[in-house]
């Protein structure tokens, strides 16, 4: 399987150019034969909306020109990220992400994290997720995040619990701290956690971070994949954009599980009766 | 279906009650100022409206003792507003000096010359806001802006000139609000009635110049502001759309009068993104 991330700057606000840069990049990836393409967080959309959020929602089953995206999607997967405001939640504007696949939605994930504290104001803006959830692919079972999803470790647990081989993260993180090296400080944070996550859950981890410039905020690239035995596969550059194509062989994630046993050893009941008494502890 | 009585919505937000607003504005203006160690205000007096108004709520929330009208007209280009603004200035009370700007603005065009009226007016206004500033630090005192709401989002001001102040007591209402509440205030007819003009030339006036009136650019305001409706939506109420459009991309283009410029973030606590401190800390 091939699967190619676009590391990419959207528009801020700008919906149509925005859906030219996807469509171009989704025929890009065609040419390179990949299977599955994935854009950053509110890649249709860019970040930084604010008031904006709800002049650029739209609802994935009925809006034109998100269906001019689905048409495209025959022999090509495609995972995006939009600001999302369903006929049955009018007003209500989701952080969201889909996976799309032969002209169907397979799956939307409405961001549950909304970061809100320093420079991040989302809750002010975006209504909340509530759910994770593993859907089965052409190539395997995958489940999404959004950003900051991904930095709350319960969220993986889930996925890897519902049997993930894949686990996609699409983010819009903006780089901070620059004593590092080449890249911001906080760039470490999220490959440290794809190594981790990717590691311990035997499953793929690609994470596709934008990059550009909004209002001042720079976002830091540094797209990735790690493989289910921990491995970087493969980096896209910090700060500039990129289009990484990279091979993937799926016998990879049961070589993994064979090798160590978390999945077949997990107990998600043990998990969930635990968690059940730490939700109910304020009660006791 | 039709809609009557005090609920029909068109009609609805753009209505202010003068006295309550006036209440608000002066303790918003004397808490202000107290909270920042000011006793004093001042403010740019042009003949015109805003500057009116501010100047009598002003006098109402310190004392027009402590309020000083300065007028700054480009040498006698503008006698009818000078004598205006030094006739309300004397009616209310408050202190004003008058200073002719042209010296030093034709002292920067001898060396700079340009036919552009545009980069003149602005240039005035600069200096204006320049000289505002010195006053400011020679009086200790607060300048207090008068943009209104209709020339902030539509951007209708000079940034760093007419735009620039410590605190600004109209920036939230609407041209045609800023005159109901002059009416409310005694704002004498020779002002009220006086075409809007940004003074940015000899004979110019905003309408003019925007090829709208005051009224129709607020309802359409009212409509993509208050009310957060779409174009095709207000377009439907028989607005023309190519005018609704051009309001739409003047209220676009000129967010980055109403913004400090983004600073290049680098650090983890950076001023603006994430060192965050409200503007009365400790006050």
């Amino acid at each position: 399987m091939k699967v190619a991330l676009a590391q990419i700057a959207p528009r801020l606000g700008d919906i149509d150019r925005n859906l030219e840069i996807h469509l171009e990049f989704i025929e890009k990836a065609r040419r390179e034969k990949a299977d599955l393409i994935v854009f950053p967080e509110l890649s249709l959309t860019g970040y930084t909306l604010k008031d904006l959020a709800g002049d650029v929602a739209l609802d994935p089953r009925t809006d034109p020109r998100f269906k001019k995206i689905l048409e495209r999607t025959k022999g090509l997967s495609v995972v995006l990220g939009f600001m999302e405001e369903s006929a049955a939640d009018k007003g209500l504007f989701y952080n969201a992400a889909a996976f799309l696949t032969g002209g169907k939605i397979l799956h939307v994930h409405r961001k549950v994290y909304l970061p809100t504290n320093g420079l991040f104001e989302e809750a002010k803006f975006f209504a909340q997720g509530r759910d994770f959830r593993v859907f089965p692919t052409p190539f395997g079972r995958a489940g999404l995040m959004i950003c900051r999803d991904f930095l709350h470790y319960g969220a993986s647990y889930v996925l890897f619990a519902g049997g993930a081989d894949m686990i996609i993260v699409i983010s819009a993180a903006p780089g901070r701290g620059v004593a590092r090296g080449d890249g911001f400080e906080t760039s470490r944070m999220w490959e440290l956690m794809g190594e981790t996550v990717s590691y311990f859950s035997t499953a793929f981890v690609f994470y596709v971070n934008r990059v550009g410039i909004e209002d001042g905020v720079s976002f830091a690239g540094g797209s990735f994949i790690y493989s289910p035995a921990g491995h970087l596969l493969a980096r896209a550059a910090y700060l500039d954009p990129e289009f990484l194509v990279h091979r993937l062989d799926f016998t990879a994630v049961r070589e993994a599980r064979t090798k160590w046993l978390f999945k077949r050893d997990e107990k998600p009941d043990v998990i969930l009766r635990s968690l059940e008494r730490v939700v109910r502890v304020p009660e006791d | 279906m039709s809609f009557s009585g005090p609920w029909k919505e068109s009609f609805v937000s753009l209505k202010i009650d003068p006295p309550f607003v006036d209440k608000v504005l002066t303790r918003f203006i004397r808490e202000e100022l107290n909270k920042h160690g000011f006793k004093k205000g001042i403010l740019g007096l042009s003949g015109g409206l805003d500057s009116a108004v501010c100047a009598c709520l002003a006098a109402r929330a310190l004392g027009p003792r402590n309020v000083l009208g300065l007028i700054m007209p480009y040498g006698d280009s503008f006698s009818a507003d000078v004598r205006d603004a030094e006739k309300w200035g004397h009616f209310l009370g408050i202190r004003t000096q008058t200073i002719d700007i042209a010296p030093q603005v034709d002292a920067y065009f001898a060396a700079q010359p340009t036919q552009s009226r545009i980069l003149r007016g602005n240039k005035m206004a600069r200096e204006r806001m320049s000289i505002l500033y010195d006053y400011s630090a020679r009086e200790k005192a607060l300048i207090l802006g008068t943009s209104n709401k209709t020339e902030l989002l539509i951007g209708y001001g000079t940034i760093h000139g007419d735009m620039a102040s410590g605190v600004n007591p109209l920036g939230d209402l609407y041209k045609t609000q800023v005159r109901e509440l002059a009416r409310y205030l005694g704002v004498p007819a020779s002002i009220l009635r006086k075409a809007p003009t940004a003074g940015l030339w000899s004979g110019q006036t905003d309408e003019q110049e925007l090829g709208l009136t005051y009224s129709e650019i607020d309802e359409i305001l009212e409509n993509l502001v208050e009310k957060r409706r779409t174009l095709p939506d207000i377009v439907k109420d028989g607005f023309k759309p190519s005018i609704v459009r051009r309001i739409a991309l003047m209220i676009r283009n000129s967010e980055f009068k109403r913004k400090l410029p983004p600073i290049a973030k680098l650090s983890t606590r950076s001023v603006g993104h994430d060192f965050l401190y409200p503007y009365d800390w400790g006050k």
